[in-house]
């Protein structure tokens, strides 16, 4: 939404640990350390692992306790025994009641390794797991694309900024990227639906809800993929407006610079085509700096998902976590920030490898 | 000299350029004129802003977007046809650019794009220009990398930021001959290097300016290397050539004030420490330069002659010209005792 | 050298100058901020909204008066008087006294008229009667039949009816029997009303109050933890650094709305202060990384080293050598956060996870939302008006920060 360029990204969780550690280690581990990549990947799994401790036992200090909590909610609601309702408790939880805090968190941290995320307390015998693997791909597929597509035209488009600077163009792009940056997403939703969408009736709001049509059999279908595209475009569309314009005048601003280097200067007069000039020399390079801010982007644009998933009734992962904090089903909660995290550490890794597919110099150094 | 009488490779007549700014027109080149002959090395020196840059991006018109040509040719000559290189079309001019004028730019330390390889570099450059066998760019690649002293197979494959300085100047210097073009225009080669790079690469280009016959035009403000290098030096100053002639004349026989105030600003063997002198003043405002003779506020030598009217650039013997009123003052002052 | 050495003024002196200091800094500024135009128009923007959210409310009062149920009037809607062709001089409810008045239901037609009841027989139409239909048109029948004298409509039923080509029949009663004798009777409503008939332009002017000062509050607290946490690391590094940079890493690992979100829907913030206190306490860790860094490159400038040297203390190394250096950058940081906190904030309200005790434009955005007015082109004021106001102020925050950018030195930024 607003400007990531001045805001230094979230890269690298968890710095700080990693060098105090890393000098305890001996030379040939730590020289496998200083591997780009095993580096990269390293970190992430150790973000998770404290996103999820962190988790674990937040949830276990709520205001009121949850556990007691819902046990009362089950003992009023069913009159069960009050074992029979704490069992239930405890089986959603996935803990032995007469085992320590810490044996609980051995307890789920073995599950979680086993993929086993528990069940609903709300629905119970819903398994956790199997309610993400229903609803985060539609999340993936939504936030994903429009990411793409954003990042891709922001790129061009900052380009064709830096290259007409001070034209017309510029200016107009200038002032279009900043509105878009301005207007919060599901601001671009709310007016997507009231302009396009009930004004000028170009497209019928209520059938766009959901993530396909019903009837249709979910797979490598036309009928399928059309409609999976068809739900899908109106959050993507949001995504894209709500991301393009700091795309677009970070692009511009390292184009700039990127321009103003010698080796392109000595890229024309070595008489390379233009082609090759704005794509390998200008475009590759000037690319590089927005790899900072594509942490805090993926993470604002996931974010987001939640709302714009609520506005426009798109059953992805945000519409699941939102239903399930309403019910206040702990466990979910749980679950669900767990492995939007995740993904939300694994778009990063993404992020990082491509970088250091781009950058030769990362890949030794390790800076930026 | 013996290339005289054959035809110039290139030939620079009258050629003016301003650059427009916001305080005025900058005069940064007038008519300027010169030949450059097939083998010759031409230095142009003179001190920063003097204008030798300017001139040197002019010849593969790669000037500053508010630099204006005025007026002036650049006739470049090709086998048996002749083209004006001010006139060539976008298409004609990159081609004419580093296969048949190739620049070596100051500072090589970001000539290179940092995320490729070096072999990236001298592939796309040679495919740009027509070549598309891998084998054969390599092939000549390996060979030039030798010329230039390196290590060819390791550095091919290296990425810009793992070699030094003075390796990736010398890297520029072979992908500057790659395509054999018959002129390489060197722009300060060997600044921001160590002493002992500098010696080397000046070896390189004597080795390769011998092995490859190309001709030279190097921009410098370091005499020492015009010395060792140039078979012509041109003084520049204020944006006018106002000393061209052969090397040791131009040491030996200055004829003109600035290029002998040059000399005498430099350490040598011979000049002892105490007669070291400094030009005095600083070069003119090139938006109003002053009339007559440029160099006339600086001037020993300057009379009321030298601030009416512009001393036009004139034979002395030969092939030696120099835009002076008082040549012979200048020569006699020489050979008092100092 | 010693002549060199001025003599510090005198404090009055000081004092007496601050005003015209200030004033010279601002007009300099304003100048300055001129020649960036997109900057400019956002500076004034913000000036507008600061007039609109801070000093009209004082004078527009909140108009908080139910006048109809569920009918929301469309921008510039207002109650007209239709009378028979015959009655075409009654135009106002004075020249109504002694006559039977049609009113409808839930148009806002009863509150209207109510001052006169005593001078004015009134005749109520329910909204919809199963018998007889829209009480609009069994009003307007009466009418055609001299039953009644004359009839309030609101203007977008009249709208509605002309275009309501279905009905012939009742486009000929509209036709040949009735005129609009006065069509500003009522009070025009510039962005509409609500689902209950309150004028939504009050609304607007009332509702961004408390938007900008919980916004402003998470600002300030997310920037200040920011700044004291960054140079703190970078000064003192070791464990305090690690646990810091670690703590900030762990905030940032989980997407910042989503942990608002999840928090809001477990613990339920009480009051708007308490979500601009988690906005705040959530919002710091990307600023705080690079302060970190500047202060980390700022001490090892040169003049930073001289006043080290110098055996300054850290104190005022950091106040006086390094914030100068900074502040700019803070500033700009500031603002987005501003931008942040707005953004967050009234996500959470529409999904309805913050208070909505007081009626922000936040609010009747979730009202607007919860109540299909979005669904609905005659009101979809009371959705669009909000979303409107948020957007330009949060483009206006935008284009005055980015015109800051440029205005201040820019080789801060590069040499991060």
């Amino acid at each position: 939404m607003t400007d990531f360029e001045l805001l230094d990204a979230g890269h690298g969780a968890l710095e700080g640990l990693h060098s105090a550690t890393s000098k305890l280690v001996p030379a040939p581990v730590e020289n496998f350390y200083k591997n780009y990549y095993v580096r990269v990947f390293a970190q992430a799994i150790l973000t998770i692992w404290a996103v999820l401790t962190v988790t674990f036992f937040l949830v276990r200090q709520m205001p009121g306790n949850p556990i007691d909590v819902l046990i009362e909610q089950i003992l009023t609601q069913e009159g069960i025994s009050y074992q029979e309702a704490y069992d239930r408790v405890a089986a959603s939880f996935n803990f032995d009641p007469d085992a320590t805090m810490f044996d609980q968190y051995v307890d789920y941290v073995g599950d979680l390794l086993r993929l086993d995320l528990g069940t609903s307390i709300t629905s119970p015998g819903t398994k956790i797991l199997d309610e993400i693997a229903r609803f985060l791909p539609w999340t993936i597929f939504a936030v994903g694309s429009g990411f793409l597509i954003s990042f891709v035209l922001g790129i061009v488009l900052g380009m064709m900024m830096a290259y007409y600077r001070d034209s017309v163009l510029d200016h107009t792009l200038s002032l279009v990227s900043s509105f878009f940056t301005g207007v919060p997403n599901y601001i671009w939703g709310l007016l997507i639906i009231i302009g396009p969408g009930i004004s000028w009736k170009w497209f019928d709001v209520g059938a766009a809800r959901g993530t396909y049509d019903p009837g249709l059999t979910p797979g490598l279908n036309a009928a399928f993929i059309g409609s999976a595209i068809e739900h899908a475009l109106l959050p993507i569309i949001t995504y894209v407006l709500a991301t393009l314009g700091s795309w677009m005048l970070s692009m511009k601003s390292s184009t700039t610079g990127v321009l103003n280097d010698d080796y392109v200067n000595v890229a024309e007069a070595r008489g390379l085509k233009d082609r090759r000039i704005i794509t390998a020399y200008v475009g590759r390079n000037a690319m590089l700096p927005l790899f900072a801010q594509l942490s805090i982007s993926i993470g604002f644009v996931l974010g987001s998902g939640v709302v714009i998933e609520e506005i426009f009734v798109y059953w992805g992962f945000g519409h699941y976590l939102f239903q399930a904090i309403t019910v206040r089903d702990y466990t979910s909660v749980q679950g669900a920030v767990l492995i939007l995290s995740s993904t939300f550490v694994f778009s990063n890794l993404f992020a990082d490898l491509t970088y250091g597919l781009l950058d030769p110099r990362v890949r030794i150094s390790g800076e930026k | 000299m013996s290339e005289q009488r054959r035809e110039a490779v290139l030939r620079v007549e009258d050629l003016s350029i301003v650059y427009r700014t916001k305080r005025g027109d900058v005069k940064a080149t007038s008519q300027v004129s010169f030949d450059l002959h097939p083998g010759e090395a031409l230095a142009l020196i003179g001190e920063s802003g003097s204008g030798k840059t300017t001139i040197s991006l002019a010849l593969i018109r790669k000037l500053p977007k508010n630099a204006v040509i005025t007026s002036g040719h650049i006739r470049y000559q090709r086998e048996d046809s002749v083209q004006d290189v001010l006139k060539l079309s976008n298409r004609q001019l990159r081609e004419f650019r580093w296969k048949d004028c190739a620049m070596v730019f100051q500072g090589a330390q970001n000539a290179f794009n940092p995320v490729l390889k070096v072999r990236r570099q001298f592939e796309d450059t040679a495919q740009s220009h027509g070549w598309t066998d891998k084998a054969a760019i390599r092939e000549r690649a390996l060979k030039l990398l030798e010329l230039v002293r390196l290590d060819p197979e390791r550095v091919y494959d290296a990425y810009p930021h793992e070699l030094s300085g003075g390796m990736k100047q010398r890297t520029l210097l072979a992908l500057g001959v790659l395509l054999n073009p018959q002129i390489v225009i060197l722009d300060e080669p060997t600044t921001a290097l160590d002493i002992l790079t500098q010696r080397a690469i000046i070896d390189v280009l004597n080795d390769m300016q011998r092995q490859l016959r190309f001709s030279i035009i190097f921009i410098s403000h370091d005499l020492s290397l015009a010395a060792e290098m140039a078979d012509t030096v041109a003084t520049v100053y204020a944006g006018e050539i106002v000393e061209i002639g052969p090397v040791n004349d131009i040491f030996y026989r200055s004829l003109h004030p600035y290029t002998y105030g040059l000399l005498t600003s430099v350490p040598t063997l011979e000049h002892l420490q105490d007669h070291l002198q400094s030009i005095p003043g600083s070069p003119p405002n090139l938006i109003n330069p002053p009339a007559g003779c440029k160099f006339h506020p600086r001037c020993g030598f300057a009379t009321d002659a030298c601030k009416k009217e512009d001393p036009p650039l004139e034979h002395d013997i030969g092939t030696h010209l120099a835009a002076c009123w008082h040549k012979d003052r200048l020569l006699e002052s020489r050979k008092e005792p100092v | 050298m010693s002549s060199k050495i001025q003599a510090a003024p005198h404090p009055l002196l000081t004092l007496l100058r601050l005003p015209f200091t200030v004033l010279f800094a601002v007009f300099g500024f304003i100048n300055r901020l001129r020649a960036n135009r997109a900057g400019f128009i956002g500076f004034l923007g913000l000036l507008a909204y600061f007039v609109m959210t801070f000093i009209m409310p004082h004078f527009i009062p909140f108009d908080s008066e139910v006048n109809l149920d569920e009918i929301a009037g469309p921008v510039g809607s207002r109650i007209q008087l239709a009378v028979h062709r015959d009655n075409a001089h009654l135009r106002s409810f004075e020249d109504l006294a002694g006559k039977t008045v049609g009113v409808v239901d839930q148009t806002g037609g009863p509150s209207l008229i109510a001052p006169y009841a005593d001078s004015i027989n009134i005749e109520k139409y329910r909204w919809t009667s199963r018998r007889a239909g829209p009480g609009i048109r069994a009003a307007l029948v009466d009418l055609a039949n001299t039953e009644i004298d004359a009839m309030l409509i609101f203007s977008k039923n009249v709208a509605e009816l002309r275009a309501d080509s279905k009905d012939p029949e009742l486009q000929a009663l509209l036709a040949e029997h009735i005129v609009i004798s006065n069509p500003e009777l009522g009070p025009p409503h510039l962005l509409g009303t609500d689902t209950q008939g309150r004028d939504i332009a009050t609304h607007i002017v009332h509702g961004g109050r408390i938007l900008i000062l919980t916004a402003v509050i998470g600002g300030v607290i997310s920037t200040l933890i920011a700044l004291v946490v960054g140079s703190l690391s970078a000064m003192i590094g070791g464990a305090f650094d690690a646990a810091m940079t670690a703590l900030s890493n762990l905030i940032l690992a989980v997407p910042r709305l989503i942990l608002l979100v999840v928090l809001a829907g477990l613990i339920r913030f009480e009051n708007t202060l308490f979500l601009g206190l988690m906005i705040g306490l959530l919002g710091w860790p990307p600023l705080m990384r690079a302060i970190r860094a500047q202060v980390l490159s700022l001490r090892e400038r040169d003049f930073v080293e001289a006043a080290r040297s110098l055996g300054l203390s850290t104190y005022h190394i950091m106040f006086r050598e390094m914030l100068p250096n900074m502040i700019s950058y803070v500033m700009i940081n500031f603002i987005f956060a501003i931008t942040f906190a707005m953004y967050e904030q009234i996500a959470l309200l529409v999904l309805g996870l913050a208070p909505i005790d007081d009626y922000t434009w936040g609010v009747m955005l979730y009202f607007g939302r919860s109540r299909g007015t979005l669904y609905n082109v005659d009101g979809a004021s009371m959705a669009l008006s909000p979303v409107l106001a948020i957007a330009f102020f949060q483009v206006c925050l935008v284009l005055f920060a980015r015109a800051l950018e440029e205005v201040f030195d820019p080789r801060l930024r590069a040499a991060v």
